[in-house]
């Protein structure tokens, strides 16, 4: 349980060490990449809780995920559609819905 | 089973690399104050001038409250209070010394355009601003007194002000001030001339040692504001 937190707090200190900064014109895709990856994280977690994970799905689907939501606001700019927007609402949704999900599970193993 | 803690936090640990990354970029670069010595002064002198200014309101509302604390009779310390806030509200006529401008059409002798009928709401507008910055107290136009609610504008191609319609040609604007001498040299040197000369119009003005200034005769309009209930 304490790794995947020792993971987060490393992967931050790294980032933060080695001072990488991303031009404006990237931070976009770089936020919708960070969402993508917590919606795959959460639903990781749900999967994990349910019994149903499958490290294979989980891991393509977590790469998948940045770069299509990525590349989809790469899209949505040179067409000049917001489609970001999409991106941000539909992982937004999905995560709250893997939360909630996940909250349920841990409150039901936690009453018995 | 074992791997999965191990793939969670390779997730996280790459979560965590972007999010930093992310925080990174976004932190605001700091502003960084390029003003010279020069700006500085003028900016230490405009904030001095505001804080002698918020001085002397406050010093003034102070002998407003000593003179209601002290006198028996309210009535006559709030008639003058009134009587003070009418006057810069424009609510009454005043006398003082100032500067007559005549406005009046000036065509060069090439001149292909047609009838000029009254002054643009803008120029007005331009010399209204000019008149304050040059420290006018009070100004009208006409026979109309501008105040702070006044609307210049324009409607069937005459100029309206308080909703009257401006005069013809030549049109007095009569400006109250306390030095029209400097204000009479800084208003014939100033942008809004060029721009009535632009306009094929054209001012003079002369200082007068009294003149009276009408009184706004129509009701203001006061919206977004009401009155504060006591003690709510």
């Amino acid at each position: 349980m304490w790794l995947p937190v020792l993971g987060l707090l490393l992967g931050l200190i790294l980032g933060f060490l080695t001072d990488i900064r991303v031009s404006e014109h990237y931070a976009p895709y770089l936020s919708i990449a960070v969402l993508a990856a917590l919606d795959t994280l959460a639903g990781g977690i749900r999967a994990y809780l349910e019994n149903q994970f499958d490290e294979k799905v989980f891991i393509t689907g977590f790469f998948t995920n940045i770069f299509l939501a990525a590349g989809l606001a790469f899209l949505g700019v040179h067409l000049g559609v917001d489609l970001y927007l999409a991106a941000i609402f539909a992982f937004g949704i999905r995560l709250f819905k893997n939360i909630a999900l996940i909250r349920r599970l841990l409150l039901r193993k936690w009453q018995g | 089973m074992k791997k999965i803690p191990i793939i969670f936090a390779c997730v996280t640990l790459i979560i965590g690399y972007m999010a930093a990354v992310q925080f990174q970029s976004h932190a605001e670069p700091e502003t960084r104050d390029t003003r010279n010595m020069a700006d500085l002064r003028q900016a230490l002198m405009a904030e001095k001038e505001r804080q002698q200014e918020l001085n002397e309101e406050i010093s003034r509302q102070q002998e407003i409250l000593n003179q209601l604390e002290e006198t028996e009779d309210v009535e006559d310390v709030m008639a003058d209070v009134i009587e003070n806030l009418q006057e810069q509200a424009g609510l009454t006529e005043v006398t003082g010394e100032g500067l007559i401008i005549q406005i009046d059409l000036e065509f060069d002798h090439n001149y292909t355009g047609g009838a000029i009928s009254s002054i643009p709401p803008y120029l007005l507008r331009l010399l209204i601003n000019d008149l304050n910055i040059q420290g006018a107290e009070h100004i009208a136009i006409g026979n109309e007194r501008i105040v702070s609610t006044t609307a210049i504008r324009e409607a069937n191609g005459r100029t309206l002000v308080n909703g009257n319609w401006l005069s013809y040609f030549p049109v007095e604007v009569k400006v109250i001030s306390n030095d029209p001498e400097s204000l009479h040299y800084a208003i014939m040197s100033s942008q809004s001339r060029e721009m009535f000369i632009y306009e094929n119009m054209n001012f003079s003005s002369n200082p007068v040692d009294s003149l009276t200034l009408p009184a706004f005769d129509k009701n203001y309009r006061t919206r977004f504001m009401e009155p504060v209930q006591e003690g709510s």
